[in-house]
């Protein structure tokens, strides 16, 4: 991204890189908003051909955050949103591996379809923030920024969410 | 306070930034087991699989397509319009303009038209036509007296407040000045139209209105009008008449005592202003005198 500054994005093998370095991760994060692959794909698309079109005026610098707020602006018309349904890697599905008893492998099965389930009930806001330090690994500061929030606002999101979490997974027993 | 703390601490604990003595005092509470199992199982989820390639291409392809239909279409329609607005004020400048020719009192102004028609415009006259589709649409408007060589082609005419006249190649006079209408043939034919009467004449033969009556006059035999050569004839005509020419030709103002006068028949030279008046004054028995433009003629 720093190379290339000169010509920016525009240039055909700097968008290239730039979208293999974001695309998953917007993509993600609009999966775990709208809970649907479609839509989520076709907003990061949308963000995208923005971003390309409008190259000439994004210095290379700006482009994240121009990517994240056109894919938020867009999400606006997208209202309605589904449930998140997520899957668990098949590899490193277990806690304690030295475990494996059948009940102990019962149990565990049970509370993945527990988590599951509430991960689905959080709010969008703490979904969003959650998953995204979950599943993709950003830190905290990296989430803030997808957001538009602060980083203890993001802090406050994530703890929220590990309390809903608790409290949905234990209501459950 | 204490609600801020606990705020920071689970944050924090997941984000592994918890202190030693922070992580035992958490791992001793109940709930500790729960979320460890939260943060293990969560960490092994997964979203689904990108197709990258298929995305990609998709942004590429919309990006050249929209990018086309957006950024040109403005450009192209900025310049149509443009050219179309462009186009349409040139041609309705074009179609509407008029070409104006005047001769001020005391001068006399020559001039072609597009298809090279001369025209010899007399003193006090005016002439406006349109240069746009000439050949197909050739008119003339006269105010004033005007002698027309007309090249040969369609019909041309020559519209006047007091008639048209209506020619195909030919050489001929028009006059139009306050009520009296004369024109004149010396080549070719000639129709004129006034009040509705419609009169051929054939070289020489001239047609005289008077307050849209039909005057009588005699045979034209000269080739062309008087006036060219700056000899004016008059058959009939209102001394008034004869008066307002010669102001328009020497550019004078004349002033006539109101009377009577019998109707004037001769010519009169118009580039020599004394014999003219001597004319004048010893037919109607005035007297002439000049200060600066102005000539007052009174009764002998």
């Amino acid at each position: 991204m720093k190379k290339n500054s000169l010509s920016g994005i525009c240039e055909e093998i700097t968008f290239s890189n730039f979208f293999k370095d974001h695309v998953k991760s917007l993509r993600n994060y609009l999966f775990y908003k709208f809970g649907n692959e479609e839509q989520a794909d076709d907003v990061t698309q949308e963000a995208f051909i923005k971003l390309w079109q409008n190259c000439a005026d994004v210095p290379p610098e700006k482009a994240k955050s121009f990517l994240y707020t056109v894919a938020n602006n867009t999400s606006l018309n997208h209202i309605a949103h589904q449930k998140v349904v997520l899957q668990y890697a098949k590899r490193n599905t277990h806690v304690h591996t030295d475990e494996q008893n059948p009940e102990f492998l019962m149990e565990e099965e049970q509370f993945k379809v527990k988590l599951q389930k509430a991960i689905a009930g959080l709010t969008e806001a703490q979904r969003t923030a959650f998953l995204l330090h979950r599943i993709d690994g950003k830190k905290y500061h990296e989430i803030a920024e997808i957001l538009g929030i602060s980083i203890k606002a993001v802090e406050k999101r994530i703890h929220g969410a590990l309390v809903e979490l608790r409290k949905e997974i234990e209501n459950m027993r | 306070m204490k609600e801020e703390k606990e705020n920071n601490k689970l944050a924090k604990w997941l984000d592994g930034r918890m202190t030693d003595e922070e992580l035992r005092e958490f791992e001793a509470l109940p709930g500790f087991e729960t979320y460890n199992k939260i943060k293990a199982f969560s960490g092994a989820l997964t979203a689904p699989d990108v197709d990258i390639d298929t995305l990609y291409q998709n942004v590429t392809r919309h990006k050249n397509r929209k990018s086309s239909v957006r950024k040109l279409n403005p450009w192209f329609a900025k310049i149509a319009a443009t050219l179309l607005l462009t186009l349409g004020l040139t041609y309705f400048f074009y179609t509407t303009h008029t070409t104006n020719t005047v001769a001020e009192t005391g001068a006399r102004t020559e001039f072609l038209l597009p298809d090279h028609s001369s025209i010899v415009l007399n003193a006090g006259s005016e002439a406006e036509y349109r240069t746009w589709n000439w050949d197909n649409n050739r008119i003339v408007e006269l105010n004033g007296e005007a002698y027309f060589k007309v090249a040969k082609g369609k019909k041309f005419d020559v519209v006047t407040p007091l008639g048209t006249v209506t020619v195909v190649g030919t050489q001929f006079n028009v006059k139009a000045r306050g009520n009296r209408f004369d024109v004149t043939c010396f080549e070719g034919k000639v129709m004129v139209n006034s009040n509705g009467e419609e009169i051929m004449l054939t070289p020489g033969q001239s047609v005289s209105f008077e307050d849209g009556k039909n005057i009588i006059v005699p045979l034209e035999e000269a080739k062309q009008p008087g006036w060219i050569t700056y000899e004016v004839a008059f058959h009939s005509e209102k001394l008034t008449n004869v008066i307002a020419e010669m102001e328009r030709q020497y550019g004078l103002t004349i002033s006539l005592p109101e009377d009577v006068y019998s109707p004037f028949s001769g010519a009169l030279p118009m580039n020599d202003l004394d014999t003219a008046l001597d004319n004048i004054t010893s037919i109607y028995h005035l007297k002439a005198k000049r200060t600066g433009d102005r000539i007052v003629l009174t009764s002998e």
